[in-house]
C-alpha cells in the first residue's frame, strides 16, 4: 500500500517539535495516523482480504472441506459450474434480487410520502414500523414460515376467507409460490430501511420550492415529478443500489425459510455455495461458484464506489 | 393503486387552477385532501403489512396449543396462556444459546468500539496519502459475500484451533461492524473542532491522551449508538455462528433453529415465543439508539 510516511504538510509541524523534545522517538503525525489504523486493518486482513483471496483460489484446485491436501485442476471447476445449473442459479438470483429491491422499494417510498404529510400519529407509527428490520433474519423466517404454513398457516386462511384461493396451498412447496414467499419475507423485513431513508431524502426538501411552485400554479403530481423526485433521485439510486448488493448476496431468510427448495427452485449464488461448500464439502466447486459470483458483484461495487465518490465531491 | 393516481388527478386538478388562491403568508403548508387520503390508503395497506406478522408473532406465542393447530386460524384466540414462555425457561439449550448470544454481543460491542474509534480518528483528524484509498477498503469490506468468505474463513479458524470458540465469533462479527461503526464515529469526530484538539496539544497532552480524554468523552453518544450497532450485529447473525461454532458456542440464532426446526411438528407457539424474547433486545437496544442518535445529532449541530 503506498502510504507517504515521512512528510508532514501540516503547517505547525515545526513548533510541535519544540514541545516534544523530551520523547524524541515520536512517530511522525502521518505514521500515528497509520497505527491507529493497524488494529482495523489487520481484521480486514485476516477475515476479510485474505480467506477471499483463498477462497477464490481454491477455484482452482480440487480441496476438500474435510481431507488435507488438494490438487490443481486448472479451469475444470469453474467448466463444471458453467456447464451445470449456473444458468438457473444466476435466473433465481436475479429474480430474488430484483424482486427484493423493487417491492420494499415501493412500499417503503408509499410509506415514506405518507409519513411526510402532517398526518396523524405518525411519529408513533415511524417507529413502530422499523420493528420488522430489527427482528433477526432467521425470526423473520420462523414467522413467515408458520404465516406461509400449508396446515395452519394465516395466509391459508386469510386468502381463503377473502375467495383468493379455493383449498389450503402449501406455499413454500411450490416453486413459483416459494420464491414470492421468500421475496415477501424479505421485503418485510427491508422496506423499514427504504422508509427511513427516504423519510430522511424528503426531509431534505425545502418547503419553499414547494410553495413556490404551487403559487406557480403546479399540483401535486407536477410538483411531485418536478420538485420532490429531482431533489431525492441522490438518495433513491443509492439506497436501490446497495439494497440490489445485499440481495444479491443475501442468505439467512432463503437458507431457514426454504432450505433453497423446493427442488432447488429457490437456490441462490449464496444458498448454492454455502451448501456446495458445508453440505457437499467441495471447496473447490465452492469456490468456482463464488469466483463467477464475485465477478458479477465486483461490477455492482464498482457502480457503487463510483456513485459514492460523486456524492462526496458534491 | 388506482384509487391513489386518481386522488393525486383531483388534487391536480385542484391545485392547478390559475386563479387559485395561494396559500396565507406564515402558515404552515397544509395538504391537499387528495394527498391525505392517499396518505391514509398507504399507512394503512402497508401499514398492515407491516405490523400484522408482529400481531400475528406475539398472539401465536401467547395461544394454547389447543387452539393454535385448527384450521382456519382465528385471529383472535379465545384464551392466552404464558406456558410458553414459562417452556422456554425450562428448556437448558436454549439458556446455554442466550448466555452464549449476550458473552458474544457484547464483547463485540465493546472490540468494536475500540477498534473503529481509533480508525476512524485517523480518518477524521489526519490527511495523508493513501487514506481514501484505505477509507473505500473498509467501506468495500461489506459488500464482499459472507457466504464466500466462510469457505475459507473456515478452514483458516480451523488451522488456528478457532472453531467452537467465541474468539472466532468476536473477530468475525467486529470486522463487519467496521464499515458502518467507523463512518458513523468519523462523523462524530468531524464536529468536533480541531482547535480543541490543538489546545491540547499546547497544554502538554500527547496524541493518545488527547483522544482518551478529549475526543472520546466528548464524542460518548455517537461511541454508544456504535456500540449497540456492533451488538446488534453479533445478536442477529446466522451464518457465521451456524457454521463456526458447534452446538456448545452457537448463539440464538442457529440454536433456535437447531431446537425446533426439522421436528416432525414444530411447535409454532413455543418457537414464536422464542423468537419474541431473541427479538426484544434489538429493540430495546434500538429505542435507546434511537435517543442517543438524535441526541449526537442535534449536539453536533449546537456545536458546529
Amino acid at each position: 500500500m503506498a502510504v507517504d510516511v515521512g512528510v508532514d504538510t501540516r503547517p505547525d509541524a515545526d513548533t510541535r517539535t519544540d514541545n516534544e523534545r523530551q520523547r524524541p522517538r515520536r512517530l511522525g503525525d502521518t505514521a500515528f495516523a497509520l497505527v491507529l489504523t493497524l488494529p482495523g486493518l489487520a481484521l480486514l486482513c485476516a477475515v476479510v482480504l485474505y480467506p477471499l483471496i483463498t477462497a477464490l483460489v481454491t477455484a482452482f484446485f480440487e480441496q476438500s472441506l474435510v481431507f488435507p491436501g488438494r490438487t490443481f485442476v486448472g479451469f475444470d471447476n469453474i467448466r463444471d459450474v458453467l456447464t451445470g445449473n449456473f444458468g438457473q442459479t444466476l435466473r433465481q438470483t436475479l429474480v430474488f434480487t430484483i424482486g427484493t429491491t423493487i417491492a420494499p422499494f415501493v412500499v417503503g417510498f408509499a410509506l415514506a410520502l405518507a409519513l411526510n404529510t402532517r398526518l396523524r400519529g405518525r411519529n408513533l407509527l415511524r417507529g413502530v414500523l422499523l420493528v420488522p428490520w430489527l427482528v433477526p433474519g432467521v425470526v423473520v423466517s420462523f414467522l413467515w414460515m408458520w404465516i406461509f404454513n400449508a396446515n395452519y398457516g394465516v395466509a391459508n386462511g386469510v386468502l381463503e376467507a377473502l375467495g383468493v384461493i379455493d383449498d389450503p396451498q402449501a406455499w413454500l412447496a411450490q416453486p413459483v409460490t416459494a420464491m414470492a414467499a421468500v421475496i415477501i419475507a424479505k421485503t418485510w423485513a427491508s422496506f423499514p430501511w427504504m422508509m427511513v431513508m427516504l423519510l430522511a431524502g424528503l426531509q431534505t426538501v425545502p418547503t419553499e420550492l414547494h410553495e413556490a411552485a404551487e403559487v406557480d400554479g403546479a399540483g401535486t403530481i407536477r410538483r411531485f415529478f418536478k420538485v420532490t423526485l429531482p431533489h431525492i433521485k441522490g438518495i433513491v439510486g443509492l439506497v436501490l443500489l446497495l439494497e440490489f448488493i445485499w440481495n444479491f448476496q443475501h442468505f439467512d431468510i432463503i437458507y431457514v425459510l426454504t432450505g433453497g427448495g423446493p427442488a432447488g427452485m429457490t437456490q441462490t449464488f449464496a444458498t448454492r455455495v454455502y451448501e456446495t461448500a458445508f453440505k457437499g464439502f467441495d471447496l473447490g466447486h465452492a469456490g468456482a461458484l463464488g469466483l463467477l459470483w464475485m465477478v458479477l458483484l465486483l461490477a455492482l461495487v464498482a457502480v457503487y464506489v463510483r456513485f459514492s465518490e460523486r456524492g462526496e465531491q458534491r | 393503486m388506482t384509487a391513489m393516481v386518481t386522488m393525486h388527478r383531483e388534487a391536480q386538478v385542484d391545485g392547478g387552477q390559475p386563479n387559485a388562491v395561494p396559500p396565507p403568508k406564515g402558515k404552515l403548508r397544509r395538504e391537499s385532501r387528495g394527498v391525505r387520503i392517499s396518505s391514509w390508503i398507504a399507512v394503512v395497506v402497508f401499514g398492515a403489512f407491516g405490523l400484522l406478522p408482529i400481531y400475528w408473532l406475539l398472539v401465536t406465542s401467547l395461544t394454547p396449543d389447543s387452539q393454535v393447530f385448527r384450521y382456519p386460524p382465528s385471529f383472535l384466540p379465545r384464551s392466552l396462556t404464558l406456558d410458553h414462555y414459562a417452556s422456554l425457561a425450562e428448556n437448558p439449550d436454549l439458556f446455554r444459546y442466550l448466555v452464549n448470544s449476550v458473552i458474544v454481543s457484547v464483547i463485540t460491542a465493546l472490540a468494536s468500539v475500540i477498534v473503529s474509534a481509533y480508525m476512524a480518528y485517523s480518518f477524521s483528524k489526519f490527511r495523508y496519502r493513501g487514506r481514501r484509498s484505505l477509507m473505500y477498503l473498509v467501506l468495500a469490506s461489506q459488500m464482499f459475500p459472507q457466504a464466500l468468505l466462510l469457505v475459507t474463513l473456515y478452514t483458516v479458524f480451523s488451522a488456528y484451533g478457532l472453531l467452537n470458540t467465541y474468539t472466532a465469533l468476536v473477530l468475525s462479527f467486529t470486522t463487519f461492524t467496521l464499515p458502518l461503526c467507523v463512518w458513523m464515529l468519523k462523523g462524530f469526530f468531524d464536529t468536533i473542532p480541531d482547535e480543541l484538539i490543538e489546545a491540547a496539544r499546547v497544554d502538554g497532552a500527547s496524541r493518545m491522551r488527547t483522544i482518551h480524554s478529549i475526543v472520546l468523552p466528548l464524542s460518548a453518544p455517537g461511541l454508544v449508538a456504535a456500540g449497540l450497532f456492533a451488538f446488534v450485529r453479533g445478536w442477529n447473525d446466522f451464518i457465521f455462528a451456524l457454521t463456526l461454532a458447534g452446538p456448545h458456542k452457537q448463539t440464538l440464532p442457529p440454536g433456535l433453529v437447531n431446537t425446533f426446526v426439522g421436528e416432525a411438528q414444530t411447535s409454532w407457539p413455543a418457537l414464536m415465543a422464542a423468537s419474541l424474547v431473541t427479538s426484544l433486545p434489538v429493540v430495546i437496544a434500538f429505542i435507546a439508539l434511537q435517543r442517543y442518535l438524535v441526541g449526537g445529532i442535534t449536539a453536533g449541530a449546537v456545536k458546529g
